[in-house]
């Protein structure tokens, strides 16, 4: 375990170096990419520029650049170029916001996904198999800015049965919070079900004739004990593994779409605000902040697949 | 199985710890309305904000010597007193003003108003690198100076706290400074105020607002003044209603909003999705319009580039442009037209337009005669545009246009953060492309700094046709030391002025952009004043119930 811990630990901090530096590289390779003359607005002159590119450090090299912005980054003090908030303040504020869509919608998909996959698989071939099969390719085709606009649209506006956007802290109002994320989450959820049932689907009908199995039903155990306590939770194995890449990327900031048609204001809007914007500090804290995600959830399900499979070893 | 159900419920309840987290609110009294703005001001400190979306808020929040009439249309651009008693003296050749402030104002904050807090304001905005910083540093003796860190104070103001007299000294006349004293970031600010931006805790100000409780990127309160109604300045109103503007950064939730009565006001700088406006225009009749903007939006033509350094190129690119179908692509927000300064503007010409009627088809044949007659027939040409709708689509109508009349034109389409500063750089050597102007004060001047031969610079250049007409440069030269309040005096000569820029085809003006005045229902629609340099002004703002 302190083996994993040492390894882990490293590899994060090497993700998150070469992230960042490719980051910041691929803003200084954009052409006229220099950020003074954006600040500096259409009439400024040349002392302005001037003066903007002394203030913010522009006219350092570029890896003095890259050092202070790090450097500003562990000490907290890092601010957007374009608005000059801290952006980690920010992402401290929005992430309690892109943290309930992601526990709602990620709890929603994964439930749904092992529930569909399961009952396809179990009725493989059949006419339940094929009405799941064909919901879920719905699922993966639609669109989540499509799906979430026509759900604010009918449901929100129209029919006024769920507040349209909008987030509503829990701790001000639990059941207020309820409401505004309902919609979101099924929004961002259906693609993932879609996704997750055809996986699991596919795994069960693999494991199904396996020798384990087939020991299982010759030891006399009934064939609901065979599916749930064997089959089934062998083919969790892959579907624990994409959930936490998932979940790590939603909480990350990947769920630009959902958060922006719902005007959630969680990272992902942050992130698409801020791509938008050029604003090099704050895509920097978020692209890193992802990757961290990411490999902290990744590491968490490698715990998890342990647990489900002992062969595994950390 | 209990083992790895009890690491996982660890882990959800780490996952869950943030959700609980949370801040607290903002609270008010009073009627508040919700204003909905797609983008979010850039900054809230008026020292720092030049966009619209700052402005909106700021200009009501930061009275300075002196600010624009609460009214609309021609009305509305005129300036008038605010913390000044009354308007400049203006001596020395028109390179002296001596203002005289207001006795017994205070601040937000319940600090006494002072002269000195003029030459901090300034300053402040210089070391701050406000965006139009250019009008103080340009004009102000000594503000250059301080600038560039080789003066501690603009030596070109001096200010009397006993007396209350502030005399500033000009580097030459400019008849617009007026207009420039009139900005929210010259609005006063106690000396009190940190040298430091101050965004998330605007400053205390002057006025019938204040701003508060501001989330970054989510909303601010915009909330009445408590103590400016008993020190209210004759023509700036108290205000009605507290203002909350929430960001929503896709447009066309915020209609719906507006539309379905859950928001209040439409920012005047977003656009009503075309998808949209149909239901906008037969639902909300009696709550939408869409009010004129100086804001001109035209094709730059580089004059020092083949082929538009030839002058039938250029007409023939006039008489083709289609600006019925510009229009349409805004979603027929755009009233056609060929003059540079925009009708709202003292020094519009009225006569007819030199290459057709633009609000009728373009001329075609005439034009493709024009590019045959000069020899450019299949002359390669790039159009520049930004990303963002509809001027991309504005980019490839235009294109389609030159392709008809004879040239071989091809797109360049970059980033919209990034489209200005790129064909501002002089050796980008654009040929031609999308450029707009949204007045920074109702002033013909202020328009016509982008064509004056004598800004064209390596970067940040806003004369991207790189025009360098002698006649042109000496008109402005000699415009330009006449007082806002006496343009009228010099209208005509404005008047010709812009056609003449119009005969010679230095500029593909198609229009002029039209903005939606669009509320709700609980909003007193017919009050509402739309103002002309900064959009819905908040004070006008009331409530039908």
């Amino acid at each position: 375990m302190g083996r994993f811990v040492v390894r882990r630990v490293a590899s994060t901090i090497g993700v998150l170096i070469a992230i960042s530096i490719f980051t910041f590289l691929i803003f200084q390779a954009i052409p006229n990419g220099d950020p003074a003359l954006r600040l500096a607005g259409r009439t400024a002159t040349q002392t302005q520029i001037e003066a903007i590119r002394h203030t913010w450090g522009f006219d350092k090299p570029i890896y003095i650049q890259y050092l202070r912005t790090m450097e500003k980054i562990f000490d907290g003090s890092v601010v957007s170029y374009n608005q000059g908030f801290n952006v980690e303040e920010e992402i401290r504020r929005d992430l309690p916001v892109t943290a309930s869509l992601a526990l709602g919608a990620g709890f929603i998909w994964l439930a749904l996904g092992i529930v569909f996959g399961a009952l396809s698989a179990w009725r493989a071939g059949r006419w339940l198999d094929r009405g799941l099969t064909v919901l879920s390719m719905i699922g993966v085709s639609m669109p989540v800015f499509f799906l979430g606009a026509v759900l604010a649209y009918y449901v929100g506006d129209k029919w006024g049965v769920l507040p349209p956007g909008d987030y509503v802290k829990l701790t001000e109002d639990p059941w207020g919070w309820l409401e505004h994320l309902v919609m979101p989450w099924f929004a961002l959820s259906v693609l993932f079900i879609g996704v997750y049932s055809r996986v699991l689907r596919s795994t069960i009908l693999d494991n199904i004739n396996d020798d384990y199995v087939r020991t299982a039903r010759a030891k006399g155990l009934s064939e609901r004990q065979v599916m749930i306590r064997h089959v089934l939770r062998n083919s969790l194995i892959p579907i624990i593994s994409l959930w936490g890449l998932d979940f790590a990327s939603v909480i990350g900031g990947g769920a630009i779409l959902t958060e922006s048609v719902f005007n959630l204001h969680g990272v992902g809007q942050y992130a698409a605000q801020s791509v938008q914007a050029l604003d090099i500090p704050s895509v920097l804290v978020i692209t890193m902040f992802g990757a961290f995600t990411v490999v902290l959830l990744s590491a968490i399900v490698d715990v998890v697949y342990a647990a489900l499979d002992p062969r595994i070893r950390l | 199985m209990t083992r790895y159900l009890r690491s996982i419920g660890a882990v959800l309840v780490a996952l869950v710890l943030p959700v609980v987290m949370g801040a607290c609110g903002s609270s008010s009294s009073g009627p508040t309305v919700t204003v909905v703005q797609g983008t979010a001001p850039d900054y809230l400190d008026p020292s720092q904000g030049y966009t619209t979306q700052a402005a909106n808020s700021s200009w009501v929040s930061y009275l300075g010597l002196y600010t624009y009439a609460h009214a609309s249309a021609t009305a509305g651009g005129q300036v008038i007193p605010a913390i000044a008693t009354a308007p400049p003296k203006v001596t020395g050749g028109g390179k002296t003003y001596t203002i005289t402030i207001r006795k017994g104002l205070k601040y937000s904050n319940g600090e006494a108003v002072k002269a000195s807090d003029f030459l901090f304001t300034i300053e402040r905005a210089i070391k701050l690198n406000w965006g139009g910083a250019a009008y103080f540093t340009g004009n102000i003796a000594g503000a250059t100076d301080y600038s560039k860190g080789k003066s501690n104070t603009i030596t070109g103001i001096s200010a009397n706290d006993a007396t209350g007299q502030i005399v500033i000294h000009l580097t030459a006349p400019y008849g617009a400074f007026e207009n420039v004293l009139a900005f929210p970031s010259a609005g006063l600010l106690p000396s009190t105020t940190p040298m430091t931006p101050q965004d998330t805790s605007p400053p205390s100000g002057f006025g019938p607002y204040e701003i508060k409780n501001v989330v970054p990127n989510q909303g601010y309160d915009v909330s009445l003044n408590p103590s400016y109604a008993s020190q209210a300045i004759p023509g700036v109103p108290a205000g009605h209603v507290n203002i909350h503007v929430k960001i929503e950064t896709n447009t066309t939730t915020e209609a719906e909003d507006v539309l379905n009565n859950s928001a209040d006001v439409f920012d005047w700088g977003d656009t009503v999705p075309p998808s949209l406006l149909p239901q906008v225009q037969s639902q909300a009749a009696s709550r939408y319009a869409s009010e004129p903007t100086a804001l001109v939006l035209y094709f730059f033509m580089n004059i020092k580039e083949k082929p538009f350094d030839n002058i039938l190129a250029r007409k023939a690119v006039i008489m083709a442009l289609d600006r019925n179908a510009l229009s349409r692509l805004d979603s027929g927000n755009i009233t056609p037209g060929c003059y540079f300064l925009p009708p709202t503007l003292v020094g519009h010409p009225s006569t007819p337009c030199p290459y057709g009627d633009p609000s009728k088809s373009p001329n075609i044949a005439a034009a493709k005669k024009l590019v045959a007659e000069a020899g450019l027939t299949g002359y390669p040409v790039t159009v520049w545009g930004e990303e963002r709708q509809p001027r991309k689509e504005y980019i490839d109508n235009y294109a389609a246009t030159l392709n008809e009349i004879g040239f071989k034109a091809t797109t360049k389409i970059i980033a919209s953060t990034q489209y200005f500063p790129t064909i501002g750089t002089l050796k980008s050597h654009p040929q031609t492309g999308f450029a707009d102007w949204q007045q920074d004060f109702p002033n013909p001047f202020d328009f016509y700094l982008l064509v004056d031969g004598s800004g064209i610079s390596q970067v940040n250049n806003e004369n991207f046709g790189e025009i360098n007409d002698p006649f042109i440069n000496s008109e402005i030269k000699a415009l330009t030391p006449v007082l806002s309040s006496q343009l009228s005096s010099v209208a005509s000569r404005w008047e010709k002025l812009d056609e003449y820029v119009a005969k010679k085809a230095y500029l593909g003006v198609f229009g002029y952009e039209k903005v939606p005045k669009f509320t709700s229902t609980r909003i007193n629609f017919s009050q509402a004043i739309f103002h002309p340099v900064y959009g819905l002004d908040y004070t006008s703002l009331t409530l039908t119930k």
